[in-house]
């Protein structure tokens, strides 16, 4: 014989919700509110850690992969001249890898540090050489839309001239600890490969804001040609960056190029922006805890209300579970509509929390609010998004719990004498 | 004149021992009994006689603690639970002191229950529902909740919700005892018509001795015992 069908198992379920309204009602909200409170945070996270990827591949200049000499990241600093790519090497990985799909632009790259100067003092530096044209592309998807109109980044903006290699772009915190001025001059202090002193004039082009209360006293971008001259390193890298066209495409290319790269007979690595960028893993590590703190937190709120709601829904029906299995319900129908019923509470909660959560985060989006991060030397919007991933995530491990937490109180009251349950009170 | 056909249920010998703390009470003390099928029978008593452990045990939702209870040919005793569930959802139908009708539920909806418990399709579990409705004169009150229903009601949607399954036996324990005399006989009238008209064997206990004269069969069972059992008709 067949058991009760599973759209007739819904129909007696959502009566029996609407049974006990107030009290479906107080769960629902319990249910909704947890889910509204994570799926917020979650999209919190989502616009956070997207800023960071951002600022890390394009307001860095990080880019999404990096290929170094094997060996550079850890002995670099100490033998330069051993681990740097030679011209060669970057023509050649550079023709190489042209073609690739999904390779938007492959850039040689170029750190060095040294004493910046503005005759009276002199301060540390660390700069970046880079391509005035590749500097223009990598800033290209830097901001989203919302954010240029903010006007907020409009100090993270840099620039650097092919035609005058000698105009720098120093950070803001630099800049006033050397009272320089836009257009202004200063000396540039480094040790070549070979370790003589090398000592060059440049003009301040802009001053911009790193967005790195660490870094935003001492970080230049200059231009690649002015980096090999003050290096003595005509036509080298310490590593070619390459930019893609999605984020998403990181991984898999960095396996495609790392096998391409070895079968060409190259002694390269390559890492990818997540790996280069520590502040990013950092921030992510954090906010990730505090996710799964948040979620331990609502996901033991949800199990108690809803084994507590069901718990009193299961002691109140004794009578009527023991009318459905005198008229031939299974032990197993019982627990199947005590657990469909307890899953149709849990996900109407998450339907409306969803509902809620979309309503704050509107409000919060076109609220303009604006905070100054822990390490930042700037403000920054609170945003949400709409995580959708982890709300999916959500919503579904919500609906199992909920379902899960009926199945004590279900079992227990499927497996009561029918003669007890028939003359409970 | 009723026609008597062979037994349906055969009980032998049945013993029901309860424990109440330390102490154990015999409900039932040796019952052996044989219902035909056709029969209109009231089992009748005085309070704490054993009229309901006796009919939960004719109902297959309690055990004897010894003897044999055989139901249209089948040992009880060899059915697991959810094979016994089956058995009893096909042969089985029950009319309760209370009524027990699903409260969200419309008359309609809880006439339809039993079949779509059995996995009948909608639109014949419907079809049936409303002619068992008809056959106990409810049929305008389909749509309506069990609260917007009078006691007689009621009865009668439970009624038909037993019959709906076309049960081999319909049982009724304390069926009129939370109605009024004239409630109390119109739904024995009403048991007694579809006894008649649709064959169907009912069993009900009572304490109303006005209703007796309705059955073709009493027993008076009095400290778990048989004391007679009298045909009427």
């Amino acid at each position: 014989m067949k058991n009760i069908s599973l759209k007739n198992t819904f129909k007696l379920a959502l009566r029996g919700l609407l049974r006990n309204r107030r009290r479906s009602m107080m769960t629902m909200l319990a249910i909704a509110l947890g889910f509204s409170a994570i799926a917020l945070f979650a999209g919190y996270t989502h616009y956070v850690y997207s800023g960071l990827s951002r600022q890390s591949i394009h307001g860095e200049m990080i880019g999404h992969l990096s290929i170094s000499k094997r060996g550079m990241s850890m002995q670099g600093k100490l033998d330069p001249e051993r681990y740097m790519l030679t011209a060669k090497n970057v023509d050649s990985i550079t023709k190489l890898l042209s073609n690739e799909p999904h390779i938007k632009m492959i850039t040689p790259r170029l750190a060095l540090s040294g004493m910046a100067s503005n005759g009276r003092a002199s301060t540390i530096f660390i700069a970046e050489g880079i391509e005035p044209k590749a500097m223009a592309q990598f800033q290209e998807d830097f901001l989203t839309d919302r954010e240029k109109a903010s006007g907020l980044y409009e100090d993270s903006k840099k620039k650097l001239d092919a035609a005058h290699p000698e105009i720098v772009e120093l950070s803001q915190g630099l800049v006033e600890m050397l009272h320089l001025k836009v257009g202004g001059q200063a000396t540039m202090l480094v040790s070549t490969l070979s370790g003589q002193a090398n000592a060059l004039d440049i003009t301040v082009g802009h001053s911009f804001n790193t967005g790195n209360a660490n870094t935003n006293d001492k970080f230049a971008f200059i231009s690649l040609a002015l980096a090999r001259t003050l290096l003595d390193a005509e036509g080298r890298a310490d590593r070619l960056t390459i930019l893609l066209d999605d984020v998403d495409n990181t991984e898999l290319m960095r396996t495609h190029l790392q096998e391409k790269l070895n079968k060409s007979g190259f002694d390269v690595e390559i890492q990818t922006w997540q790996e280069l960028s520590s502040f990013y893993n950092q921030v992510q590590s954090m906010f990730d805890m505090i996710f799964g703190f948040i979620f331990s937190i609502v996901l033991t709120v949800v199990i108690m209300s809803v084994a507590n709601s069901m718990g009193m829904t299961v002691i109140e029906r004794t009578r009527e579970i023991g009318t459905l299995r005198a008229i031939g319900l299974k032990r197993s129908g019982v627990v199947r509509l005590f657990t469909v019923e307890s899953m149709l509470l849990t996900m109407l909660g998450c339907v409306v929390g969803l509902l809620i959560m979309l309503g704050v985060r509107w409000g919060v989006n076109v609220a303009d609010i604006t905070y100054v991060p822990p390490n930042s030397s700037g403000k920054t919007a609170l945003m949400v998004d709409l995580d959708l991933g982890r709300v999916m995530f959500t919503f579904l491990l919500m609906a199992v719990v909920g379902t899960l937490a009926a199945y004590m109180p279900a079992r227990r009251a499927a497996k009561k004498d029918i003669i007890d349950a028939l003359g409970h009170v | 004149m009723i026609e008597i056909h062979q037994p349906i249920l055969k009980l032998r010998n049945i013993k029901r021992r309860f424990m109440l703390g330390e102490t154990s009470i015999d409900a039932l003390n040796s019952v052996s009994l044989d219902i035909h099928e056709g029969e209109f029978l009231a089992v009748w008593g005085p309070s704490g006689s054993g009229k309901s452990t006796l009919m939960n045990i004719i109902g297959l939702i309690d055990n004897p603690t010894e003897g044999e209870v055989i139901f249209d040919g089948q040992d009880i005793h060899l059915l697991n639970d959810d094979a016994l569930t089956n058995f009893r959802s096909e042969k089985i139908g029950f009319v309760f002191q209370n009524f027990n009708l699903v409260p969200v539920l419309s008359a309609l909806e809880n006439v339809m229950l039993p079949l779509q418990i059995q996995g009948v399709v909608e639109e014949l579990a419907r079809g049936r529902a409303i002619a068992a409705l008809v056959d106990v004169g409810l049929e305008r009150f389909k749509n309506s909740l069990p609260d917007k229903l009078s006691g007689g009601q009621r009865q009668r949607v439970a009624i038909a919700r037993a019959l709906v399954v076309n049960p081999k036996l319909v049982i009724a324990d304390e069926p009129t005892a939370n109605l009024d005399s004239d409630n109390s006989s119109m739904v024995v009238e009403l048991m007694r018509e579809m006894n008649r008209v649709r064959k169907v064997t009912f069993v009900f206990t009572t304490h109303d001795t006005r209703l007796l004269d309705h059955v073709d069969r009493k027993i008076l069972l009095r400290d778990g015992n048989i004391i007679s059992d009298e045909v009427t008709a």
